[in-house]
């Protein structure tokens, strides 16, 4: 292999524009990541003030439904997407033994398409009519019907989805390319594998929501009806397409946290993974099954019986692998030598609270009672369960875990578990209430509810404060280790396995120039 | 700045791997749009 190895960089903001390299790359990431994170956050608490008390106090309605709207998109497509994509970028060649991601400058590209896509979207608050308001679903005919926002919201899907679909096939040529003589499919690290078959899931449906905005932008400008009743198009198509879309998007925000958890638990209890190869089948099962799922958004559309009981089955189907996958876990834990530190607290926090998650999921499934529940606050407690203590707790699991291996620092592990504990009693002072309130019949995306709802209302906003605000504990523990610290060895961890660990801490700027051979 | 030059059967299963995959993108949003005007 020719190789011409040479650590010369440009320096300053030269450096993060034009560089091609996966860490620099992934860094940039996890940063754009946190800060939407934040911003994501901020949107949040404005909601959650606002629903401390019944009537208007703090915000005008249509703002707070531009509130909802933006918070859901920026947390999907701004933190959580990008903050995986970060992980991706600097574990997957480090795991597989590669130099690099296959396609470097596309991969430069992938990143900076997203500051310009998310300066649209928020920017979309300072036009005439304000941002997009209809739910980040974007169902007609409110999104026909919207302002300018909204156009800039089509937009800068069309940006991110750009960008998505380019960083899953740098995913899918890397890991189908690159991997060291001897890694074969099957000894690849939990986290590569529930990767590639996220990769997979976006190149299928990110096109799918491309083109539902597209038909949706020509609604809107160029005389199309494809969602018009009045015009011979169909609203309830939007719906199908759109969740055709939405439902495998679940997945693309779930698996990753599972490859993570998967790395993390075996660690701490310094076991091999149970079951390897049935977590593996179990993340492919998981990805087919969502395929076939989407209509469970929508039972109460008026669709035939016979489809509604088709969705029903398939989606208690996929209670199956989940099963399969949190068993693994425990068997994981099972007669280990665990010890707790930060990443293994929110792991194990993951494991539990997602399965709280699961359940309620389970409960929505069936469609007599998909009726009731529907758009109630119990499917947004059900999806933050899933996405909040799932794929955001497994986010910063996995961030305390390679912090050692990115910094070369250990970080105050004191912080951490402050860190850890208000955020888990914040989440789920947050979000536990949200489920009563739904089966009590408090709607969705409301800035106002009838007086029975305001003490579950009152404890789920102290607790949404109480979870925003310590998460500025673990920004300062990101610096702090960034900064200095106790250094960290090359296995910063005494159980863990895997080629990553086998790299000096901080990781080199180029790693594996010379491929190690895997036994 | 990249400094491993890969070999050149690998340069060329990356770039095969990455433009069926950019065709299959491709031909889905086309499907969908198509599928909408039916």
């Amino acid at each position: 292999m020719a190789t011409a190895h040479h650590d010369e960089h440009p320096t300053g903001v030269l450096r993060w524009l034009t560089t091609t390299n996966h860490k620099d790359i992934g860094t940039l990431y996890l940063v754009f990541a946190l800060i939407m994170l934040f911003v994501g956050g901020a949107m949040a608490l404005v909601i959650r003030a606002e629903l401390f008390q019944p009537g208007l106090q703090i915000v005008q309605p249509h703002f707070f439904n531009q509130m909802t709207t933006l918070h859901a998109l920026v947390m999907i497509f701004g933190a959580v997407m990008p903050a995986f994509t970060g992980f991706a970028n600097w574990q997957i060649p480090l795991m597989i033994g590669a130099p690099d991601m296959a396609l470097p400058r596309l991969n430069n590209w992938s990143f900076w398409l997203l500051p310009f896509a998310f300066t649209l979207l928020l920017s979309s608050l300072f036009v005439p009519g304000g941002g997009p308001a209809g739910g980040w679903t974007l169902y007609p005919p409110l999104s026909v019907q919207g302002s300018m926002g909204t156009d800039f919201t089509i937009l800068a899907i069309h940006m991110m989805g750009i960008s998505s679909v380019l960083g899953a096939i740098n995913v899918i040529a890397t890991i189908l390319n690159m991997r060291a003589p001897g890694m074969v499919l099957l000894k690849m690290p939990l986290f590569v594998w529930t990767w590639l078959i996220t990769a997979f899931l976006l190149l299928a449906v990110m096109p799918v929501l491309a083109g539902a905005v597209t038909m949706l932008l020509t609604d809107r400008h160029f005389g199309t009806h494809f969602f018009d009743a009045s015009g011979g198009g169909d609203p309830v198509m939007f719906q199908h397409v759109f969740w055709f879309f939405g439902h495998p998007e679940v997945y693309i925000l779930i698996l990753p946290a599972f490859g993570i958890a998967s790395q993390i638990i075996p660690t701490f209890a310094r076991k091999p993974l149970f079951g390897y190869e049935s977590m593996v089948y179990a993340t492919a099962s998981i990805a087919f099954l969502s395929f076939i799922v989407w209509a469970h958004h929508m039972f109460t559309v008026g669709m035939p019986l016979a489809g509604e009981l088709f969705f029903m089955y398939a989606t208690m189907m996929i209670a199956v692998p989940t099963g399969v996958k949190v068993f693994n876990w425990v068997a994981t834990m099972w007669k280990g030598s665990l010890s707790f530190e930060t990443p293994m607290l929110f792991a194990i926090a993951f494991v539990m609270l997602f399965t709280i998650g699961g359940f309620s999921g389970l409960m929505l499934a069936i469609v007599p009672a998909d009726f009731q529940y529907h758009d109630t606050y119990f499917v947004v407690a059900h999806f933050h369960y899933v996405l909040v203590s799932g794929a955001i707790f497994a986010i910063i699991a996995g961030a305390y875990y390679w912090l050692p291996k990115w910094t070369g620092h250990m970080y105050n592990e004191t912080l951490g578990k402050w860190h850890f504990w208000l955020s888990v009693i914040g989440f789920n002072l947050t979000f536990f209430p949200q489920h009563f309130l739904g089966l009590a019949g408090m709607p969705r995306r409301i800035p106002d509810y009838a007086l029975q709802f305001t003490e579950f209302n009152q404890w789920s906003t102290v607790g949404a404060f109480m979870f925003g605000f310590s998460q500025l504990l673990f920004v300062a523990v990101v610096v702090k280790a960034a900064r200095g610290g106790k250094k960290a060895g090359a296995r910063a961890w005494e159980g863990a396995e895997g080629l990553e660990w086998t790299v000096p801490s901080p990781a080199p700027y180029h790693t594996f120039v010379t491929p190690p051979h895997i036994k | 700045m990249r400094t491993t030059k890969l070999p050149e059967s690998q340069q060329r299963a990356v770039l095969r791997t990455a433009l069926w995959l950019a065709a299959v993108a491709c031909a889905l949003f086309v499907y969908t749009l198509w599928r909408g005007m039916k």
